[in-house]
C-alpha cells in the first residue's frame, strides 16, 4: 500500500495512473455501452464526428460506429499488451533464473539462445510468426511474447548472479534446500521486482506491435484493433482524416500512460528504497 | 458494342465527368495531334512474368500489350466489337473445323526480322495452347496452324469450335510473340519473357525493380505517325493511396486500374487539371463473386444458398463498398455485355425473413446464442472491395444468425486455401468475365476441374445438368444457338446457386486533362496506346 501511495506521490504516476484507470474503465465497459459485435453495421457509412447524436465519433466506410470500436479496440490492446507481456516476463524469468542459478554449461546454452532471438528484430520475428501460422488473437500475443522475453532474461540472470552468492543463499544451501526451491523460493522472488519495471515497457512494445500487425493486415480480423482501423482509414485519409486519426490518439493515449506509469512506478520504488 | 451499366446516381456523376472530360478536348481534337513528349503512368505491381502470350492477365497486359500485339484488339465502333492488329481479317469455315486470318503485311519485331505467318503458328501451338492460361481452355482442339504464304495462317481444330468464340478471344488471348526469339531453349524460361520482344508500337527498353518500367518509341512501328508518344515511363506505386498525390503533384498524368482509391475520386474530380473516367474498361469486367464450399453439409443445402443470396443487400454493396462505381449482378454474365446476358434468371431480393425462414426449413435453427451454424470466411486480398466485402458479408451473414469468422491471408496463401487446400466455407472472389463465356467463366462452377486451377470451381460443385449446357455450348457452331444455351447457363446458375454473383464493376482512370485519347476502346489500360498523346 505504501509503494502505491509513493506511486501516486510522483506526477507521472499519477498521469499515467489516470490515464490507465480511464482506459480500463473503457475496456471494462465496452460491452455494456455497446452491446453486440462492434463491427456491425449501425448506421448510414461515412458520417462525421458530432454529426450524429447516436453515433458520436462518426462513422466508417461500411457505417460502424467509430466510438463502438475505439471502445471494444481498447479490449484487444490491453488483452494483447497484458498477455504478451505477462508470457514474456514469466517466460524471461524462469530463463533467466535457470540461466543464473544453474551457470555453466546451462548458463552458456541459455544465454547464447537469448542472444540469438535478440539479433532478429523483434517487429520482423513477430511478422514471419504471424504470416506463417495465420492471425489471431493468440499467435499474435505468442509472436509478440516470442521476441519480448529476452529483456526479462537477461535482467532476471544479472539480479540472480548478485543474489545466489548473498548471506540468506549461503545459508539456505547449508541446510540443505533443494536447489530449485532455492531458485523458485528464495532467489527469483527478490530477482522479480527490476524485472516487473521493465513490464511497462514490454506493455506498450506490444500494443504498438499488435497495432502495427493488424495495420498490415495480419492482426484477427473478427476483432477490432486500433491497428486495424487505422489502416481502414488510411485507405480514405484524404476524403475522412478522423477515421484514422481517432485511433491513432487512442493509441497515442495508452502507450503515454502505459510508459507514464511504468516511470511511476520506478520512481516510487526508488523512494521506497531510499526513505523507508 | 456493350456499354457498362451503372446506378442512376453513378451514371449521372460519370456523365459530369465525361462530359468535362470532353468539353476542353473538342476544341483540341479539331487540332492536330502532338507527337513526342513522355507519359507517366502509375503501376501497381511488377509481374515476374511479363509474357502476355503465356500469362494472360490485366497486370501484364497493362504493360506488355504497347509492347506485344494480340491479332485483333477490341473496339466500340468495329464490326463484332473488333478493330484489326497483326491480322487484317479472319473467317470461319461453316464445319467450326477451321478459322483463316489474314496477317498484316509489312511488319517488323523490334529486332528487325519480319513478322510472318509462322510467328503466329508457333505462338498459338508453343505457346497459347500449352503455357497460357486462358488459352488452353480456347485453344484446347486445335490441332494445327497452316501457313500457305506468309501471311496467311490457317487454325485447323479437331472438333468444331465456335468461331464466336474465338472472335471473342482475339483481343485478350492472341498475343503474338517472335517465333525466331523463342523456339530455343524452354519457352517458360526465355529472357524475352521480361525483356519483351514484340511488334507493338513501343519498344521494352528498361526496367527498373521496385522502381520503374521504361517503353520507348518504335520509330518503324507499322501503322504510319505512331505512336505520338517518345516514350512510357510506368512508376511502380505500390501503395495506393499514392496516387492519387501523384497525379496532384503532376508526377504522373494517368492512374489505371482504379489505382486512386474509389473514396478519393470525389475529391480528386474537383482538382482542376484532372478528369476521373469510367470508360474503357468495358472489356474487362471484374464480378465480385461468393465461391461456396459445397462439401459442408450446411452449404450444399439449395435452401441455405439461396438464404445467403437474400441476406445480401446488393445495392448497399454498389452504394457503399463500390460508392456507386458497380452495378449489382443478376447471374454469372454481366449486363454489359449484350450479346450474351439475359436478365431472365431467378432473383434474389434482399429479404432477410425470407433468408431466416429458409434457413429455418433447412433444419438449421437459431441456437440459444441466437447462431444458426457457422463458417469460415476467406475473402480474397487483391482488392480492397473484396476485403471490405468480406466485413460486409459477416455482418449480413450474422443478421440472419450464421456466424461468419473472417480469415485474412495474403494472395500466396489465400491461392493455396481457397483454389488447392479447399480450406473455406465461402469465398470472396474477384473473376474477370472476358467477353464470352467460356473464356474463364464457365471454368467457375464447371465439374471435374483438378485442384490447383486458380479461379475455378473448387467448391466441389458437380451438377450434370450444368455440365451438359456447357460441354455443348463449347461445341455448338451456330452463334444463335450457342448463344440461347449460354441463356440456359445463366438461368441453371442462378436458379442452382454453385456461386453467388453479388456485383459487378469496372475500373476507373484518373488522367490529367493532358493526356488525349483515353479511354476509346473497350480495354483501353491493356491496348496499344499508339493513339495516346500528351499535350504539354
Amino acid at each position: 500500500m505504501t509503494m502505491f501511495r509513493h506511486f501516486l506521490r510522483t506526477p507521472e504516476g499519477r498521469a499515467g495512473g489516470l490515464i490507465l484507470a480511464l482506459i480500463a474503465l473503457a475496456a471494462l465497459a465496452a460491452p455494456v455501452l455497446f452491446p453486440g459485435d462492434p463491427l456491425a453495421i449501425a448506421a448510414q457509412p461515412m458520417l462525421h464526428p458530432f454529426q450524429n447524436a447516436a453515433v458520436p465519433l462518426g462513422t466508417d466506410r461500411l457505417g460502424r460506429d467509430v466510438l463502438a470500436e475505439l471502445a471494444h479496440g481498447t479490449r484487444t490492446s490491453l488483452l494483447v499488451g497484458l498477455a504478451a507481456a505477462g508470457a514474456a516476463v514469466l517466460v524471461g524469468a524462469a530463463v533467466g533464473t535457470a540461466a543464473g542459478f544453474a551457470g555453466g554449461i546451462v548458463d552458456e546454452a541459455l544465454m547464447r539462445l537469448t542472444e540469438a532471438f535478440q539479433t532478429v528484430p523483434a517487429f520482423l520475428l513477430a511478422l514471419a510468426f504471424v504470416s506463417v501460422i495465420g492471425p489471431s488473437l493468440a499467435t499474435v500475443i505468442v509472436a509478440i511474447a516470442l521476441s519480448a522475453w529476452t529483456q526479462p532474461a537477461r535482467i532476471a540472470r544479472a539480479e540472480v548472479l548478485s543474489i545466489r552468492e548473498r548471506d540468506y543463499v549461503a545459508a539456505a544451501r547449508a541446510i540443505g534446500m533443494h536447489p530449485a526451491e532455492i531458485a523458485l523460493r528464495e532467489v527469483l522472488p527478490n530477482a522479480l521486482p527490476p524485472v516487473l519495471t521493465l513490464a511497462s515497457v514490454i506493455v506498450a512494445n506490444a500494443i504498438l506491435i499488435e497495432a502495427a500487425l493488424s495495420f498490415l493486415g495480419l492482426g484477427d480480423p473478427n476483432r477490432v484493433t486500433w491497428g486495424g482501423m487505422i489502416a481502414e482509414g488510411r485507405v480514405v485519409l484524404r476524403a475522412a482524416p478522423w477515421l484514422s486519426v481517432i485511433p491513432g490518439i487512442a493509441l497515442v493515449l495508452t502507450v503515454l500512460g502505459v510508459y507514464l506509469a511504468g516511470e511511476g512506478a520506478v520512481e516510487a520504488m526508488a523512494r521506497r528504497r531510499g526513505a523507508p | 458494342m456493350p456499354d457498362f451499366t451503372f446506378s442512376r446516381r453513378s451514371l449521372l456523376k460519370t456523365t459530369a465527368a465525361l462530359l468535362a472530360s470532353t468539353a476542353l478536348p473538342s476544341a483540341v481534337f479539331a487540332a492536330e495531334a502532338k507527337a513526342g513528349g513522355r507519359l507517366v503512368v502509375a503501376a501497381d505491381s511488377e509481374p515476374k512474368n511479363l509474357n502476355p502470350a503465356i500469362v494472360a492477365s490485366n497486370g501484364v497486359f497493362f504493360i506488355s500489350s504497347k509492347v506485344v500485339e494480340p491479332l485483333a484488339e477490341a473496339s466500340y465502333e468495329g464490326e463484332n466489337g473488333l478493330a484489326p492488329r497483326l491480322a487484317t481479317s479472319w473467317e470461319g469455315s461453316a464445319d467450326g473445323l477451321s478459322v483463316t486470318f489474314k496477317l498484316r503485311e509489312g511488319v517488323t519485331w523490334h529486332d528487325g526480322k519480319p513478322f510472318t505467318s509462322a510467328d503466329v503458328a508457333f505462338s498459338a501451338l508453343n505457346v497459347w495452347k500449352p503455357l497460357q492460361n486462358l488459352g488452353r481452355v480456347v485453344f484446347k482442339d486445335l490441332e494445327a496452324v497452316e501457313t500457305p504464304d506468309d501471311h496467311t495462317a490457317v487454325f485447323k481444330f479437331s472438333k468444331p469450335t465456335p468461331f464466336q468464340l474465338i472472335r471473342n478471344a482475339l483481343p485478350p488471348l492472341t498475343s503474338v510473340v517472335p517465333k525466331h526469339v523463342f523456339e530455343n531453349g524452354k519457352i517458360e524460361e526465355n529472357p524475352a519473357n521480361t525483356a519483351l520482344v514484340g511488334t507493338g508500337p513501343y519498344k521494352f527498353a528498361e526496367h527498373k525493380s521496385g522502381e520503374y518500367y521504361r517503353l520507348e518509341k518504335n520509330p518503324s512501328y507499322w501503322a504510319k505517325d505512331r505512336p505520338y508518344l517518345d516514350e512510357i515511363i510506368y512508376r511502380v506505386l505500390p501503395d495506393r493511396a499514392s496516387a492519387a498525390g501523384a497525379l496532384e503533384a503532376e508526377e504522373i498524368h494517368l492512374a489505371a486500374f482504379s489505382a486512386v482509391p474509389l473514396a478519393d475520386l470525389d475529391r480528386i474530380s474537383k482538382e482542376p487539371g484532372i478528369v476521373v473516367i469510367s470508360k474503357g474498361y468495358e472489356a474487362l469486367t471484374y464480378q465480385l463473386v461468393v465461391e461456396i464450399n459445397h462439401r459442408r453439409k450446411e452449404l450444399a443445402d439449395l435452401r441455405v444458398r439461396q438464404a445467403i443470396a437474400h441476406a445480401i443487400d446488393k445495392d448497399f454493396v454498389v452504394k457503399t463498398v463500390f460508392l456507386g462505381y458497380a452495378a449489382a449482378s443478376t447471374g454469372p454474365v454481366p449486363k454489359n455485355d449484350k450479346q450474351f446476358y439475359t436478365a431472365d434468371v431467378e432473383q434474389y431480393p434482399f429479404d432477410k425473413a425470407k433468408a431466416e425462414a429458409l434457413l429455418d426449413e433447412a433444419g438449421y435453427r437459431k441456437g440459444s446464442d441466437g447462431k444458426r451454424f457457422s463458417l469460415k470466411l476467406l475473402p480474397a486480398p487483391y482488392f480492397n472491395e473484396t476485403k471490405q466485402f468480406g466485413d460486409y458479408l459477416r455482418q449480413a451473414l450474422a443478421a440472419v444468425g450464421i456466424d461468419a469468422e473472417l480469415v485474412n491471408n495474403d494472395a500466396a496463401a489465400h491461392m493455396k486455401a481457397v483454389y488447392t487446400d479447399h480450406a473455406f466455407d465461402i469465398a470472396v472472389g474477384p473473376p474477370v468475365y472476358r467477353g464470352d463465356p467460356q473464356i474463364s467463366t464457365t471454368i467457375l462452377v464447371q465439374g471435374g476441374i483438378p485442384d490447383g486451377v486458380p479461379f475455378s470451381n473448387q467448391g466441389g460443385y458437380d451438377s450434370k445438368k450444368l455440365d451438359d449446357i456447357i460441354a455443348k455450348a463449347s461445341e455448338e457452331i451456330d452463334e444463335a444457338k450457342r448463344t440461347e444455351l449460354y441463356k440456359e447457363f445463366q438461368k441453371e446458375v442462378a436458379a442452382e446457386l454453385p456461386l453467388i454473383n453479388v456485383a459487378e464493376w469496372g475500373f476507373i482512370t484518373v488522367a490529367r486533362d493532358s493526356v488525349k485519347n483515353v479511354s476509346n476502346n473497350p480495354r483501353w489500360a491493356v491496348s496499344n496506346w499508339a493513339d495516346t498523346w500528351v499535350d504539354a
